[in-house]
């Protein structure tokens, strides 16, 4: 299978890194050879239909952090390099934008529109346009993944769509955000304000410098948007989301909260199309009263009952395991599973 | 759930069969029946008692929908109705007059606000308070309306509990 990578950061540096590692497991297990013949980010890009050296490229951004050093690569963008480099489908890895979806929006569209399939962790075009997307991928008779743009290696959508699918997915209820979870999680057992531990998340890298994107749930609300279109069939857009985020949680709410045999946590819900974020009083011995950077998603179904998944919603590494997924389960698809082959 | 009821038949044959069946017909389990037949109603009606078990507060409304319809005259034991609901709330609680909140809480119809927390850190700093709220099972989305409009015209945070409990 010939892929192309676009966008190169932390993401992208990760597939990359996986790959390497995943090369033979694939081929001998699912007879999936994986050739990723072009990478391209903000500088340039690079193609070779025999495959691009990972390796080299990796070396590459981590010396200078810039594509366009490798040697052959040429100042060609995202958009160019998926009209003009021939390939089976497109690892959309651009940074997520909620506000345009771009440039992640048009990658994908044109992918699809040139008979590409497409596996992504950008959540911003999906937020926006899942219909379009959804539509459009479907026109052109292409497979588009996402698992990992929610909850990273924890595997809630294709959990639903593959292994509860004949389940009826009344609600879901989530910790979708990692960097809250890390900051009420210590907030809960330091006792200290929220101020002091966002700013020691940010020294540790758990959180951004502009933490609003992850404390204000936006994040959140943005996954919440994903699960409940790809899930639950619910057309709904970002701003269909009730969103209130934790910065006004205090020391003493939490320790209020604790008496009584709760923590707080910022949860996520769907239900009977009402889409929600906000801080939430959860009993101790509840199943989301998951700690640290964890996610965890609660899906409440019509026959299998309550399903508990909890995992690492974060990780460049971690992340990638959704992606390698999806690109197996387009292989398999693809194969129509005739091909002989006794899958696990 | 357990639940009593406490019911007024017409003193005619048959009557009794015809308000258990409801009970039985959702799946209840009948735990005990006291019929006074001396001592009728204030509506001349004679008094049975009648404790069970249930599923849910679904199955409830279900059977006084199904007694309704059958013109059983019928009141539940209210205590074993109720629910917990634990909220906090985060702002300047006091100074937006608590008593004015924990009212506009109280007067929804099986509402009352069972208990109270308070924690202030300093005259001028936000508060904090928890509080128990006892509702009965249906009229919870009203309660959770209420909390809001409250919120927003006190500019309080509300933080309500994941589940609802017995």
């Amino acid at each position: 299978m010939r892929v192309q990578i676009i966008g190169f950061g932390i993401i992208g540096k990760g597939f990359a890194a996986v790959l390497k590692d995943k090369r033979d497991v694939l081929r001998q297990r699912y007879g999936l050879d994986i050739k990723v013949v072009s990478i391209s980010d903000i500088t340039g890009t690079v193609v070779n239909e025999n495959g691009v050296d990972i390796q080299k490229a990796l070396q590459v951004m981590e010396k200078s952090g810039r594509l366009i050093d490798y040697p052959g690569a040429v100042e060609m963008g995202g958009l160019e390099a998926i009209e003009e480099v021939d390939a089976d489908l497109v690892l959309e890895f651009t940074p997520s934008n909620i506000k345009t979806g771009e440039p992640g929006l048009s990658h994908m569209l044109k992918a699809m529109e040139h008979g590409k399939h497409v596996v992504t962790s950008n959540k911003g075009p999906l937020v926006l346009k899942f219909r379009t997307l959804k539509d459009t991928a479907a026109k052109n008779n292409v497979q588009f993944k996402f698992e990992a743009t929610v909850g990273g290696a924890v595997p809630i959508i294709n959990l639903a769509k593959e292994n509860l699918s004949c389940d009826e997915i009344v609600a879901i209820e989530g910790i979708l955000n990692g960097t809250t979870n890390y900051i009420l999680t210590r907030m809960h057992k330091e006792e200290r304000p929220f101020e002091m531990v966002l700013k020691e998340a940010q020294e540790l890298g758990i959180a951004e410098t502009d933490p609003s994107y992850d404390i204000d749930g936006i994040d959140t609300a943005s996954k919440l948007v994903i699960l409940a279109n790809s899930i639950m069939g619910i057309n709904a857009t970002y701003q269909d989301v009730k969103i209130q985020g934790i910065r006004k949680i205090t020391p003493e709410a939490i320790e209020l909260a604790k008496d009584d045999g709760y923590v707080i946590k910022l949860i996520g819900e769907v239900k009977d199309s009402h889409l929600e974020v906000a801080p939430r009083l959860v009993p101790v011995t509840h199943p989301l009263n998951v700690e640290g950077v964890l996610n965890v998603a609660l899906l409440k179904t019509d026959v299998a009952g309550d399903i508990t998944i909890v995992g690492k919603g974060a990780g460049a590494i971690e992340t990638n395991s959704a992606v390698l997924s999806d690109i197996i389960s387009v292989w398999r698809n693809g194969n129509n599973r005739n091909d002989g082959k006794d899958y696990p | 759930m357990k639940v009593s009821f406490d019911l007024e038949l017409k003193d005619v044959p048959g009557q009794l069969l015809k308000a258990l069946e409801p009970i039985s017909g959702s799946g209840g389990n009948i735990i005990s029946i006291v019929h006074i037949r001396e001592e009728l109603s204030k509506r001349g009606r004679v008094p049975v008692k009648v404790i069970c078990e249930i599923k849910n507060t679904d199955a409830l409304e279900d059977i006084l929908k199904e007694l309704e319809k059958r013109d059983i005259w019928v009141s539940v034991d209210e205590v074993k109705r109720k629910k917990k609901m634990t909220v906090i709330l985060i702002g300047h609680v006091v100074d937006t007059d608590l008593r004015d909140t924990i009212d506009k809480i109280n007067e929804i119809r099986g509402v009352m606000v069972a208990d109270l927390a308070l924690s202030m850190p300093h005259p001028d700093k936000e508060s904090s308070a928890r509080m128990d709220i006892e509702v009965s099972g249906h009229i919870i989305d009203t309660v959770l309306e209420r909390l809001d409009e409250i919120a927003r015209e006190k500019d309080l945070v509300v933080i309500k509990s994941l589940e609802v409990s017995d």
